[in-house]
C-alpha cells in the first residue's frame, strides 16, 4: 500500500455540473454530495461530537443558473483509497449531468485558486456583429460600474476581469472571459450580465423566449495563469 | 430533455430545482416499450410531494411492473404557473418532460381537502376538462386516491375513477385491465370504466345516480346498472411482510420536507380516538416483522445515503416489538452515523430508555398530544391518557435535556365546556411547574412550552361523524377564552385559523352539490389553499353563495343519526353500528380499550389481513 500522510488526508475531485443541474444551489449541492459519498462507501473521515459529519470543502461556489465543466471538492478520508477507485464509485452514484473526471491527492489549497474562465452565450435581439462590437468596446474601457446586489451603490468590476472578448457565433454572441476567483475578490459572472444589460442594452426584453443567456464555467487557474490543480 | 422555452423560464422562477427532475434513482424507461404510461400527480409543491410515503411506495410498485412506466408530476408554484400560461407550456411529468396528454392514466393523490383547488388547477394546466363528463374519448383516465377519498363526493365528478383504500394491488389491476382492453381492441372510455367498476376498491362516480330529499338531505345512491356494486369496499394489503416496499428512493436535489428514510412500521391503529379518521379508515392493524423492517432499513440506507431513519405509523409506541426493533437498528445505525427518529410517540409510553435511543443526535423539542384539557373530555374522545402520564413524560423529557415541549390540543370537541378550555391552560401551567420542580442544575436551559390548538372537524368514518362543528363565532370565542386564560409568558399559544377549519369541514363532509363551488374557485385561478398566503376565505364564501350552497348545512347543522351520509357508499370495514356505539359511549364518558387489550368488534376484521388482534 502506498504510504501517505494520513493526518489530514484530503482527496480532490474535479467534476462537471451541467444541464439542468445548473439550477441546483450550492447548499443543495453540498447536501446531495453528502449522500453521494455515503452511498459510494468511501472511507470517510467524520467530525467528532454529537452530530458527526464528513468533511467536504468546495472551491468557488457556483451560483444558480451557471453550468460548469470545472468544479472542485476536497473530501477528507480516514485512510488511503485509490483516487481512480474513489472516482468510479462516486460516479456510479451520480447522474450523467454531474460526473467526476479527475481525482487526486492535491498539493495546493483552494485559496491558491485565483482566476476562472467562463463562456457566456447570449441570444439577443439586434444585429449580433454590432452587439459583439458594443461588448468589446465596453470591455476596452477602464471602468465598468455596476450596481451592487441589493444596494444603491455601484462597484467597478473592470479590475476583476482579466480578459474578455466577444465574438459572433451565428445569431448569438459568445463572450470568453477570465474573472477573478480569489476568495477575497470573487467576481460572479452575473455581474458581467448586469453590465451587458445596463451598458450595452442587451437582455432587456421581458420576453424570455426572445432573449436569454447561458453561462459555462470552463477552467481554473493559479495566480500565474497555470492551470489550477 | 426540456426545450428552450422551459430552460429560459427556469431562470426566472423561484426554486427552479423543483422542476428539473433527473434525480438519482428516478426511473427512466423506454416509452415505446411500455404498455401503460402512468402519471402520478401530487397536488402540492415538489418538496411536499417528494416527502409523501404513499407516493414513494406506489411509484415503486408501478415501476416494478415492466409494462408500466410511472412518472411524477407536481403542482408548479404560482410564479411558474404564470410563466406556463404566458408561454403556453403545458404541465409535464418530471421524468420524461412529456405533457400529460401523452399518458394513459393520470392519478392524483388527495392528501388533504385543501388540495382540491390545486388538483383542478393542474387539470387545467394539463389542458384537460375538469369535469369527467366533458372528457373526450382520447383523454387520459383521471384517477383519484389517497385519504380524502373516503369521502370523495365533493370532487367525485372531477374524476373518472377513484381508488378506495390502499393502492398497491388495485392500481396494478387497473393498469392491466387498461392494457388488456387496449390490446384486444375492446377499449372505449365507458367500457373500460364499467369493467373497472368490478375491481374491488374501485369507485366510478359516473355510474351512480344521487337523489336528494326535499329538506336537502341525501336520499340514496343508485348504481345505474345491476353489475355495478352498491357499495365500494376498501382494499387493503393483507400481509405487510410480503407487501412491496421501495428498495430505493428518488433522491431530490433540493431539500424536501421529510428528507430522510421513512420506515413504515405498521398500518392501522389499535387505539380508537373518536375524532381520528386515520385510526378508523386504516383498520385493521397490520404489523411488519422486525426482520422485514431491519432488511428494509439497511437496504434503503445503502441505496440513499440518508443519515436519518424515521420510524412511522399512527402511534409508533404501540408497535408490539419496538424495543427489539430499535435495538436491532442501533446495531449498525450508530456506527454508520445514522440517527433514528420516532415522530409519533404516545404520552403513556414515553420512557427514558426510548429517548436515549432516539435522541443521541437530536436535542431540543418534543411533542405530546393530550388533545383535551380535562380528563372528562379526554374520556369522551377516548384518548386514554391521563395527567400523570403527561407529567411523568415531560419530567423525563426535561431531565433528558429537552427544554421545548409542544402540546397539541383540539377546540370544539363534542360536549366541550369552558371548563375544558381552561383545563388546557391549567395543564400547560402544570408542565411549567414540572420543569421548576427539578433541582436547578438538572433543568435544561431555555424552557419553552407551546400550546398548539386546532379546531375540531367532525370527520367521516369516525364516531363523531354525525356531530356538529362549532360555529365560526363559537370557535373564535373559545380561542379568545383560552388566550386570556394563558397568562404565563413562558407558555406560547398557537391556534389554527378557524376559517380554514370551517372550509375543511365543509369539504370533508360535503356531497356532490359542492363540486360547482370548487370549480368556481378553480376558474378564478385559485390554488394552494393549504398555504396560508393563498387561502382565500372570502372567495370560498362567494363561491358557496354563487352556487346556492349553505355551508352550515354541512357543519353546524350536524347530521341526523338516520340520515344517509355522503360517504355511506363506501365500506371501510368498520361498521356504522360500531361507530354509533362509540358515539353513545362518548356521551356517557365511557372509554373503549385498545385492540391490544380487547377486540371491540369494529368490523374491520372482515377485510382479512394478517394481524394478531382481530377476532
Ligand atoms: S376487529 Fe377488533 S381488534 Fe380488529 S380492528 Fe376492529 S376492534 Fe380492533
Amino acid at each position: 500500500m502506498v504510504q501517505v500522510n494520513t493526518s489530514k488526508l484530503f482527496l480532490r475531485f474535479r467534476f462537471k455540473k451541467q444541464g439542468s443541474l445548473q439550477y441546483i444551489s450550492h447548499l443543495d449541492l453540498v447536501r446531495t454530495m453528502h449522500k453521494v459519498i455515503v452511498r459510494a462507501k468511501l472511507p470517510l473521515w467524520y467530525t467528532e461530537g454529537f452530530n458527526p459529519k464528513p468533511k467536504m470543502i468546495f472551491a468557488a461556489p457556483l451560483s444558480i443558473g451557471t453550468e460548469s465543466e470545472c468544479e472542485f471538492m476536497d473530501i477528507r478520508m480516514n485512510e488511503y483509497i485509490d483516487p481512480a477507485e474513489a472516482m468510479a464509485r462516486i460516479n456510479a452514484n451520480m447522474t450523467s449531468e454531474m460526473q467526476i473526471y479527475e481525482a487526486y491527492y492535491p498539493e495546493s489549497k483552494f485559496t491558491d485558486l485565483k482566476w476562472m474562465s467562463y463562456r457566456i452565450t447570449v441570444s439577443s435581439l439586434g444585429d449580433p456583429d454590432q452587439l459583439a462590437q458594443r461588448c468589446n468596446s465596453l470591455f476596452a474601457s477602464d471602468t465598468i460600474e455596476v450596481p451592487k446586489k441589493n444596494s444603491e451603490q455601484t462597484v467597478n468590476i473592470r479590475p476583476l476581469i482579466k480578459s474578455a472578448c466577444a465574438t459572433r457565433a451565428g445569431k448569438n454572441i459568445v463572450i470568453d472571459t477570465i474573472l477573478s476567483a480569489d476568495p477575497s475578490a470573487f467576481l460572479n459572472p452575473e455581474y458581467v450580465i448586469k453590465a451587458l444589460r445596463d451598458k450595452c442594452g442587451m437582455l432587456t426584453s421581458p420576453d424570455l423566449t426572445a432573449e436569454h443567456y447561458e453561462i459555462l464555467r470552463l477552467n481554473a487557474y493559479f495566480g500565474d495563469m497555470t492551470e489550477f490543480r | 430533455m426540456h426545450n428552450k422555452n422551459i430552460s429560459s423560464v427556469l431562470k426566472s422562477v423561484s426554486k427552479p430545482g423543483r422542476y428539473i427532475g433527473g434525480e438519482f434513482n428516478s426511473v427512466i424507461k423506454n416509452k415505446e416499450e411500455v404498455g401503460v404510461r402512468f402519471a402520478f400527480c401530487f397536488p402540492d409543491t415538489y418538496e411536499i410531494g417528494m416527502s409523501n410515503l404513499g407516493v414513494r411506495i406506489l411509484y415503486d410498485v408501478l415501476n416494478k411492473d415492466k409494462d408500466v412506466w410511472c412518472e411524477r408530476v407536481y403542482a408548479p408554484w404560482t410564479d411558474m404557473k404564470e410563466k406556463m400560461e404566458e408561454y403556453s407550456i403545458p404541465l409535464s411529468a418530471v421524468e420524461s418532460g412529456d405533457s400529460l396528454d401523452k399518458f394513459d392514466l393520470v392519478a392524483f393523490s388527495l392528501q388533504y381537502e385543501m388540495c382540491y383547488t390545486t388538483t383542478l388547477a393542474m387539470l387545467k394546466l394539463a389542458g384537460f376538462p375538469i369535469w369527467a363528463k366533458d372528457r373526450a374519448e382520447d383523454c387520459p383516465i383521471i384517477i383519484g386516491g389517497g385519504p380524502c377519498v373516503y369521502n370523495s363526493e365533493p370532487v367525485a365528478e372531477f374524476f373518472d375513477l377513484i381508488n378506495i383504500g390502499e393502492g398497491e394491488e388495485v392500481l396494478l389491476e387497473i393498469c392491466h385491465l387498461y392494457k388488456q382492453m387496449k390490446e384486444d381492441g375492446s377499449y372505449t372510455r365507458s367500457a373500460f370504466l364499467r369493467a373497472a367498476s368490478h375491481i374491488e376498491g374501485v369507485y366510478i362516480p359516473s355510474l351512480y345516480e344521487v337523489a336528494y330529499n326535499e329538506d336537502g338531505t341525501l336520499k340514496e345512491y343508485k348504481p345505474l346498472f345491476d353489475d355495478v356494486p352498491a357499495k365500494i369496499k376498501k382494499r387493503i394489503v393483507a400481509d405487510m411482510d410480503k407487501a412491496p416496499y421501495p428498495e430505493k428512493l428518488v433522491m431530490p436535489y433540493i431539500e424536501t420536507v421529510h428528507d430522510r428514510i421513512v420506515l413504515e412500521i405498521y398500518r392501522g391503529c389499535i387505539r380508537g380516538c373518536r375524532f381520528c379518521q386515520a385510526g378508523m379508515v386504516y383498520r385493521p392493524i397490520r404489523e411488519k416483522s422486525v426482520e422485514t423492517l431491519c432488511k428494509q432499513a439497511k437496504c434503503l440506507y445503502d441505496n440513499t445515503g440518508y443519515d436519518e431513519i424515521s420510524l412511522i405509523s399512527l402511534s409508533i409506541s404501540d408497535y408490539s416489538s419496538l424495543p427489539e426493533l430499535t435495538d436491532s437498528l442501533l446495531e449498525w445505525t450508530d456506527a454508520s452515523h445514522v440517527s433514528l427518529s420516532l415522530p409519533s410517540l404516545r404520552i403513556d409510553s414515553f420512557s427514558e430508555e426510548l429517548m436515549k435511543k432516539v435522541s443521541s443526535v437530536r436535542t431540543g423539542g418534543i411533542t405530546f398530544a393530550p388533545e383535551a384539557g380535562t380528563q372528562r373530555l379526554r374520556d369522551v374522545i377516548n384518548k386514554n391518557v391521563c395527567e400523570e402520564d403527561l407529567m411523568r413524560s415531560v419530567g423525563i423529557a426535561f431531565r433528558g435535556g429537552k427544554s421545548n415541549v409542544k402540546l397539541y390540543f383540539m377546540n370544539g370537541l363534542p360536549t366541550e365546556t369552558d371548563e375544558d378550555i381552561i383545563g388546557i391552560s391549567d395543564l400547560a401551567k402544570k408542565v411549567v411547574g414540572q420543569y421548576f420542580a427539578l433541582p436547578k442544575p438538572e433543568r435544561p436551559k431555555g424552557l419553552g412550552v407551546t400550546v398548539s390548538v386546532s379546531c375540531f372537524v367532525p370527520k367521516p368514518f369516525t364516531p363523531f361523524q354525525w356531530e356538529k362543528q362549532d360555529t365560526f363565532d363559537e370557535l373564535i370565542r373559545k380561542q379568545e377564552l383560552l388566550k386570556s386564560a394563558i397568562t404565563d409568558r413562558r407558555i406560547k399559544y398557537a391556534y389554527h385559523d378557524a376559517k380554514v377549519s370551517f372550509i375543511e369541514a365543509v369539504l370533508a363532509r360535503g356531497d356532490r352539490r359542492l363540486a360547482p363551488a370548487i370549480a368556481y374557485l378553480a376558474d378564478k385561478g385559485q390554488m394552494f389553499d393549504a398555504w396560508d398566503e393563498y387561502f382565500n376565505y372570502d372567495l370560498w364564501i362567494e363561491a358557496f353563495e354563487k352556487c346556492g350552497i349553505d355551508p352550515a348545512f354541512y357543519t353546524s347543522r350536524g347530521f341526523g343519526l338516520d340520515e344517509v351520509l355522503p360517504w355511506d357508499i363506501i365500506d371501510i370495514g368498520v361498521t356504522k353500528s360500531f361507530l354509533r356505539r362509540e358515539r353513545d359511549k362518548a356521551y356517557e364518558g365511557k372509554t373503549t380499550p385498545s385492540c391490544a387489550e380487547h377486540c371491540s368488534g369494529c368490523g374491520a376484521n372482515k377485510l382479512g389481513g394478517n394481524n394478531r388482534w382481530c377476532k
